[in-house]
């Protein structure tokens, strides 16, 4: 059977375009690889976990404090929203649990369980962390925020017990405030950027600020601004941090050490833009220097039949991916567009830009890099082999990649693609990966035979 | 790269004495013999993209030599003898693993060829063994060897001095001894035309600009044919893309390279722990660098029975490149109806292994304005002479 519309990602933006285009009458397929519905930002605990209890696991016993872990990260006002977009996707046929592996043109969508079908493609497969590496950074404790949520909201599980938090952007104030709300020892917020006083022009986001702030406070967590990780040590595990003032370059300026057991760290997030770039959809580049999906006021990609939506056409937060997603979802049916979506998503998208003004990433992070420091952490490249790599003529990406291999391991390159691009002095280019997600051979020898090869 | 650090990066110039089109392996070796057996210096390579990104970077580096017909044992094992002295040749890495190779047999049929093709391998001094499915499981403990399975293992040849190289490195190496002995190597120059008068190559037109030169050398792979095309020459090839898969890095399991012609699979264990693995060709003709999945996905199945502790390895790319593939499964080489303009053509899935042995052959061929002895057979007029060299059994998927 041939869906309709084929959603990939379940995320605010995939969750409102699958409701929107379901209620205008298409049989609709929403795919994601998490086995729960809301994506990063309403990302939620499987319902063997939903009691509240943190997972039965030594080395994280429950800490909670005066509330339990879930109520710690299930602020009302985002809860609602979640609920309401679930709520609109009756009659979508969910695939969780599904992670997508290649799309084929008019369109064939395979995931590590088979194949789907379908007339339209909308793809809102969102952001993954932004690494910026450090002396220190791969030892066990230290984690990207994303992943100390990731782990927070999704497993109930709390990092540690003394956590450090750094890097920069608004993401790090919800990181902080659900770590201490669960009940760890949240000992400090490094905010690399200084100077925010432009944010005020957007009083509802400055409100929003201003709840993780109180929470903050009332753990007392103290919030530095213009400071930075910039090391972190210990023997097996993590033990302690170096934190420095920087610069506006980033460079460090005076140090102290902290002693933590986990570290989150996060600079932003890095568009996934896999899927699209197999199709061919033309990619443009966001206001930081990511590559993003171009997309046009319709969401219309410039492959006929495939749309984009959320954090794959620009990082933005929740609020613009979900509006992204409406207005997809009516461009696909053919529904006029109810009032105000349009200014609010303008809106939304004025203030995601100023976020990429106000927290930039500084190459300044480049001085901090040891012989030993590893910049790739699958194929174990330290940056003396990028040097070395270097010394002998590779100026740019592609040849850093042949020469020194960072990349071409597991991750292929979504974790050191950012720091590797930066140190060939270029803005990471659109990432190639006709392998969206790693496919174990007994998957992929599982597919049904479709037309055998005659001998060549 | 920066080619001023490992080879001297060129602006193209108006004349050459010999210009070289395409700046894979062969091109490259190409230019490095020209200049170092014949003291012809006044060259370029020209590419329309990156040097060596095209087959060079893409192929699964198998180097054999185990052949059937004496025509092909003799250049394939030229140049795997001149493999075996390369490294100190160019002074630089090359990673080249004798680790030896086996070719299995999955029928009655493929033992009889199995065997016939040791016994003419032995007979042209090529080393070659034939192995009961005990002694394959001695030589690779991983492979199933059990008689119940889809494709059960009767036997295969083994050469043991075959093995795998670093095709990077074989390239960066070529380009720079190319480049330190004079050689030109010109990237982002494609050639979008050849200009014949009176019966002769003069020019190239290139993205880049008009060049003259005495003498002509094509050597671009699967584009051969389209650049052929605009000097008058319609090459019997048929262009198809050829896909190849890589897992992340296990321990080492796998110590010898294996290959299964009925099941189009080519299995080896590069020097970092990662499988290496190609695939059948595509059906389709095309040009896209990009092969169709359910081609992998049934090839796969089959490596799989051959090799069960894979299960659970990822794939975590796929590529392919752009092969040129001939009626009879052997290179087109030589001299062509068009004076000063010469052919390197047809290597189809394999040719590889064989790039420092066209090199060497090539240039002479370009330098003689003759043909080398051992690629002599090969010329274009066998297809209307009927002299052809069927190497479909030994070579038609083969790598
Ligand atoms: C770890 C993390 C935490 C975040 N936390 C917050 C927060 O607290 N507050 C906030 O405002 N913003 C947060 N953000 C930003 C957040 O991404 C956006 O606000 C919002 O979730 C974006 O919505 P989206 O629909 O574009 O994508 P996402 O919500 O990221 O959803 C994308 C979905 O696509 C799925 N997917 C991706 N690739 C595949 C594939 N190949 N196959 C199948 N499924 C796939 C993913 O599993 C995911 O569920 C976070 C981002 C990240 C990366
Ligand atoms: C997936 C795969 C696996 C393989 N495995 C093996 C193996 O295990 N063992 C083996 O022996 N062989 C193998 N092969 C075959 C082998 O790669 C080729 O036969 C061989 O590389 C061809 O010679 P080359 O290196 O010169 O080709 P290429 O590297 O393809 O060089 C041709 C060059 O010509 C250039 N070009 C094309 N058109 C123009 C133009 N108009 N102007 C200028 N330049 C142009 C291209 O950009 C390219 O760089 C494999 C091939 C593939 C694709």
């Amino acid at each position: 059977m041939k869906y309709d519309l084929i959603v990939i990602g379940a995320g605010p933006a995939g969750m409102a375009a699958a409701g929107t285009a379901a209620r205008g009458g298409l049989r609709v397929a929403l795919v994601d690889s998490a086995a729960q519905l809301g994506g990063q930002f309403h990302r939620q605990p499987p319902p063997e976990l939903g009691g509240g209890n943190v997972r039965d696991d030594p080395t994280h016993e429950r800490l909670g404090r005066d509330q339990s872990i879930e109520q710690a990260i299930q602020a009302p006002a985002p809860r609602r929203d979640f609920l309401r977009l679930r709520d609109r996707l009756t009659g979508v046929d969910l695939h969780l649990g599904c992670r997508v592996w290649a799309v084929e043109p008019s369109f064939a969508v395979h995931h590590d369980g088979g194949t789907l079908t379908g007339e339209r493609l909308l793809i809102a497969t969102g952001a993954h962390d932004r690494v910026v590496p450090f002396p220190g950074w791969d030892l066990p404790g230290v984690m990207t925020a994303g992943g100390a949520q990731a782990l927070l909201k999704g497993n109930l599980v709390v990092a540690g017990r003394r956590i450090a938090v750094a890097g920069t952007g608004p993401f790090l104030l919800p990181v902080a405030a659900g770590l201490a709300a669960a009940g760890a020892r949240v000992v400090g917020v490094f905010e690399a950027a200084r100077q925010m006083g432009a944010l005020a022009r957007y009083p509802a986001k400055l409100a929003e600020g201003a709840g993780y702030a109180a929470t903050l406070a009332r753990y007392r967590v103290p919030y530095h601004r213009g400071q930075a990780v910039v090391a972190a040590h210990g023997a097996d595990e993590l033990a302690k941090v170096t934190v420095a003032k920087i610069d506006d370059g980033w460079r460090a300026i005076r140090t102290r050490e902290i002693e933590c057991d986990a570290l989150a760290v996060g600079y932003g997030f890095v568009p996934q833009l896999d899927l699209p770039v197999q199709l061919g959809c033309a990619t443009t580049r966001d206001s930081d220097g990511s590559a993003i999906v171009a997309v046009d006021d319709q969401m219309r990609t410039s492959i006929t039949g495939v749309h984009a939506a959320g954090e794959t056409t620009g990082v933005g937060g929740a609020e613009l991916a979900e509006l992204d997603g409406i207005i997809a979802g009516h461009s696909i049916t053919g529904t006029p567009l109810p009032d105000g979506v349009r200014r609010r998503r303008e809106r939304a998208r004025a203030f995601a830009r100023l976020l990429h003004e106000v927290f930039p990433v500084r190459d300044g992070w480049r001085d901090r890099l040891r012989a030993d420091t590893i910049v790739c952490r699958c194929e174990e490249v330290p940056y003396q082999a990028i040097c070395d790599a270097q010394a002998l003529g590779a100026v740019d990406t592609r040849s850093l990649k042949l020469l020194a291999r960072p990349g071409m391991g597991w991750c292929q390159g979504r974790m050191c693609g950012y720091a590797v691009a930066r140190l060939a002095g270029e803005d990471p280019p659109p990432p190639r990966r006709p392998i969206a997600q790693p496919i174990s051979l007994q998957n992929l020898a599982a597919y049904p035979l479709r037309s055998t090869n005659d001998d060549a | 790269m920066h080619p001023d650090r490992m080879w001297r990066s060129a602006e193209p110039r108006k004349s050459y004495d010999v210009i070289v089109v395409g700046a894979g392996g062969h091109g490259l070796a190409t230019a490095y013999y020209l200049a170092k057996n014949h003291g012809i210096t006044d060259v370029a390579v020209l590419d329309r993209g990156w040097l060596a990104g095209g087959n060079m970077a893409r192929n699964t580096t198998i180097i054999r030599s185990n052949y059937l017909w004496d025509e092909s044992a003799g250049i394939y094992e030229h140049a795997l003898k001149l493999w075996e002295g390369l490294e100190e040749d160019l002074g630089y890495p090359l990673l080249f693993s004798q680790r030896g190779v086996l070719n299995l047999a999955h029928s009655l049929q493929d033992v009889r060829d199995g065997v016939r093709r040791v016994e003419a391998n032995r007979v042209n001094g090529v080393d070659a063994e034939w192995l009961a499915p005990e002694q394959v499981k001695e030589v690779c403990p991983i492979v199933d060897v059990s008689p119940g399975v889809r494709y059960p293992v009767l036997g295969a040849t083994y050469q043991p001095r075959a093995g795998i190289a670093k095709h990077d490195n074989v390239a960066w190496a070529l380009a720079r001894a190319a480049s330190d002995l004079g050689v030109d190597l010109i990237e982002h120059c494609q050639v979008t035309g050849v200009e014949v008068t009176d019966g002769r190559a003069t020019a190239v037109t290139t993205t880049r600009g008009r060049i003259t030169a005495n003498k002509i050398a094509l050597s671009a792979a699967g584009h051969t044919s389209v650049v052929a095309k605009t000097a008058g020459l319609d090459l019997p090839l048929q262009t198809h893309p050829l896909q190849a898969l890589v897992s992340e890095l296990l321990e080492p399991i796998h110590p010898t390279v294996v290959m299964s012609n009925a099941v189009h699979v080519y299995v080896s264990q590069a020097h970092k722990g990662e499988l290496v693995m190609g695939a059948g060709i595509d059906a389709a003709n095309s040009y896209r660098r990009r092969g169709a999945f359910h081609i992998i996905e049934s090839q796969m199945a089959a490596a799989l029975e051959l090799f069960p502790v894979f299960a659970r390895a990822h794939v975590l790319r796929t590529w392919a490149g752009i092969v040129d593939v001939s009626p009879d499964a052997s290179p087109i080489i030589g001299l062509t109806p068009v004076e000063n303009l010469y052919l390197n053509c047809g290597w189809g899935t394999g040719g590889f292994k064989a790039t420092p042995g066209i090199g060497w052959c090539y240039a002479h061929t370009i330098a003689h304005d003759t043909p080398h002895p051992l690629t002599a057979p090969f010329t274009l007029t066998r297809f209307t002479t009927g002299a052809l060299v069927d190497e479909h059994g030994a070579a038609a998927v083969a790598h």
